[in-house]
């Protein structure tokens, strides 16, 4: 059995399968684990260092099909895209297919990893920071973060797979010329107008300065939440089936949505006006103005 | 009055125009550019309230003060509710607030008839006119046409906006007359009319400016009066046909506060909005006519979807084999989709069709398994008459509590 560590690195992992299939190591025979666990199985077998003679051929699409899917955070990450590649490399394409049984748990595993960068487009919240000049305390902040520039937004976001460096791209065309920055708990981008710097660790300042943000305007935003929605037409199955509720806690309308629902279901069903408008003094327009 | 209570209210008001939709725009990016906002073709729902819906875009009236008296709506001018108006740059700054969050993917603006046709389109230009040009604002932008405004100003805000839309709301002039008495079918159609020949104009013309880039939707209230699917389906086919438009949409009546007599008490089941949004998606995406789906006056089954619905009444077609039938047709096979079918094609040209496979591609196999046939499977069900088939296919009412307070 041959152990391998990939640092959980696309490129890396890409380089050792490459050397594998060249000596055409069956995918019984390999597997791919952390350092730590690494020891565990620790063979004595030796391999030759260079490639050897098997020289595979496959198709361009296979090797974005892989990148993508290697995004995905689980169990038999890599191993499982190695026995794509050696079934495709031996002529074997429908392993790339959703009708077949590995084809189908990489496309279920590529459907993740889009949805998850979906999420990340979607359900990422910016929290504008006070410009910088305002205290001693941002300019301090702002030599902690290495960047030394101080971003205009941060945001805190969570995802469930590796998508944070290839996904925060699309904010780049949204935020145009302002800085900003996502922090993770694993990894972290920071976009200073021209360059999008992305940290595998998360320096821990970064963290901090998109965890504690202050919002003093928050407050329209979630008059809007509250205000579109129509409490007649209560539906919490499927809004829970778009919207995850692992995401709720880091939405400032997360901690709405229990009571929008739970006042919803005691009378506001016959009409979609909320209470605070029903309350309100009403005009009516005299014809002809 | 505060901004934030002109929000409540200006968002309360504007929550029954069901589209929220911000996909079908241009490629546009602000990397390296002064001002913000992009667009990719690719819609973005940035939150769901819990009915289920997507908020994407700021959703909100410029006013909801109005001279028509619609009955159906809540901002007639006979209804009394509190009322608001938004100046342009408010809803500028709102927009741009929520869009730097990233709690929007742009502006949905729609507005209550103020002084006039004319002077009510202008102020709803100039919002999109102040985003695009003062602030290079590239997100999405959708706004509301007024139908007996001037055609050049539809024109103008064609050239802001990503989508404009004209809501017919009722299908029939008839029905326009009883409750919508100053709305006319000729002006709503020739609103769509300006719309379609500005999109005409700018086709195959990559220089010229663009002209709504995702098209124009409409949208119909189902329940407010005694229209049925039938006639909404052929006008939707109708419209789909002579104004190209991107979509219609359907929008179950909503009981409004102080309902005026002339306008039903209770919301239609929303199933039945349901099934008009499952029947207009075979229109625009599988090639049904809506003839096929509807013959005659009536309304669809509520308790089986539309294409199950055909399914029962053609079978002759069926079972269809998996290996050997044209794409078109396995899309008409119900619990198979477009994307399922083009799988299986994809796979048929490797080797052949299992029954197993359908497992994997994750098909309702419940619904399909009686109209297939692959190479290690022949239905049982084949001959099982069309009536049994819907009694044990059909979607049963989940048991409901009666409502406390009703």
């Amino acid at each position: 059995m041959i152990i391998l560590d990939c640092d959980d690195l696309f490129d890396t992992w890409r380089q050792q399968a490459r050397w594998l299939l060249s000596h055409q190591i069956d995918p019984d025979q390999v597997s791919w684990s952390v350092k730590e666990d690494a020891d565990l199985f620790a063979s004595d077998d030796h391999y030759p260092p260079h490639n050897g003679p098997f020289q595979a051929r496959v198709p361009l699409e296979l090797l974005e099909l892989l990148q993508n899917a290697a995004q995905y955070c689980g169990d038999q990450r890599w191993s499982l895209l190695y026995e794509v590649l050696w079934r495709v490399s031996h002529g074997d394409r429908t392993a790339m297919m959703a009708g077949d049984k590995l084809g189908s748990e990489v496309h279920r595993r590529l459907k993740q990893v889009s949805r998850e960068a979906h999420h990340l487009h979607a359900f990422l919240r910016f929290i504008a920071l006070p410009p910088c000049n305002v205290g001693k305390d941002l300019e301090v902040k702002a030599a902690l973060l290495e960047t030394q520039k101080l971003p205009e937004y941060v945001a805190w976001h969570e995802p469930a797979h590796d998508i944070l460096h290839s996904a925060s791209q699309h904010f780049v065309g949204r935020m145009g010329k302002h800085r900003w920055m996502i922090a993770t708990p694993k990894d972290g981008v920071f976009y200073d107008g021209e360059r999008l710097i992305h940290k595998r660790q998360c320096p821990a300042a970064w963290q901090s300065l998109a965890r504690h943000a202050d919002d003093p305007h928050g407050e329209l935003w979630l008059t809007y939440y509250s205000h579109i929605f129509n409490p007649a037409r209560l539906n919490p199955k499927v809004m829970q089936g778009h919207l995850p509720t692992r995401f709720w806690k880091n939405l400032p309308e997360g901690p709405l949505i229990p009571a929008l629902i739970s006042e919803a279901r005691t009378g506001k069903q016959r009409d979609g006006q909320a209470r605070q408008i029903a309350e309100r003094r009403g005009k009516v327009i005299r014809s002809g103005h | 009055m505060q901004l934030i209570d002109k929000l409540s209210i200006l968002a309360d008001a504007a929550k029954y125009d069901a589209s929220c939709a911000s996909s079908a725009a241009p490629k546009r990016s602000s990397e390296g550019k002064s001002g913000i906002g992009s667009s990719n073709g690719m819609g973005i729902c940035h939150s769901y309230t819990p009915d289920g819906r997507c908020v994407s875009l700021l959703k909100i009236l410029l006013t909801n003060f109005c001279l028509y008296d619609c009955q159906y709506c809540v901002n007639r001018r006979s209804s009394d509710v509190p009322r608001a108006r938004f100046t342009p740059e408010e809803v500028v700054t709102l927009t741009l607030d929520f869009y730097r969050r990233n709690c929007v993917s742009g502006l949905f603006l729609s507005s209550g008839i103020i002084r006039s046709a004319d002077y009510t389109m202008e102020q709803l230009v100039r919002v999109a006119k102040l985003l695009r040009e003062e602030h290079e604002f590239r997100g999405y932008i959708h706004l509301k046409t007024i139908p007996e405004a001037d055609p050049a100003l539809i024109e103008e805000a064609g050239r802001y906006a990503d989508r404009l839309s004209v809501n017919i709301e009722l299908p029939t002039q008839l029905g326009l007359q009883t409750l919508a008495p100053e709305k006319e079918m000729g002006s709503i159609k020739q609103a769509m009319q300006t719309i379609y020949t500005g999109q005409q104009t700018v086709l195959n013309e990559p220089k010229a400016p663009r002209f709504t880039p995702a098209g124009q939707s409409t949208q119909m209230i189902v329940g407010a009066d005694e229209t049925d699917d039938s006639t909404l389906l052929h006008t939707a086919e109708s419209l789909y046909g002579d104004f190209r438009l991107k979509r219609v949409y359907y929008s179950a009546f909503s009981p409004i506060p102080n309902s005026p007599k002339s306008v039903p008490l209770a919301a239609p089941p929303l199933l039945r909005e349901h099934r008009l949004y499952q029947a207009d998606f075979l229109l625009r995406g599988y090639g049904y006519s809506a003839k096929e789906l509807l013959d005659g006056p009536g309304h669809l089954a509520l308790d089986i979807d539309p294409k199950l619905a055909w399914a029962l009444e053609h079978r002759d077609v069926f079972p269809l084999d998996l290996n050997r039938a044209e794409p078109a047709m396995i899309a008409r096979i119900p619990g198979i989709g477009i994307r399922t079918t083009k799988r299986l094609v994809e796979l048929r040209r490797q080797r052949r069709i299992r029954y197993e496979d359908l497992t994997r591609l994750r098909c309702v196999l419940a619904k399909a398994k009686p109209f297939i046939i692959t190479s290690d499977y022949h239905p049982r069900q084949a001959d099982t008459s069309s009536f049994a088939l819907r009694e044990q296919l059909r979607d049963r009412p989940q048991p409901q509590q009666m409502a406390l307070w009703a």
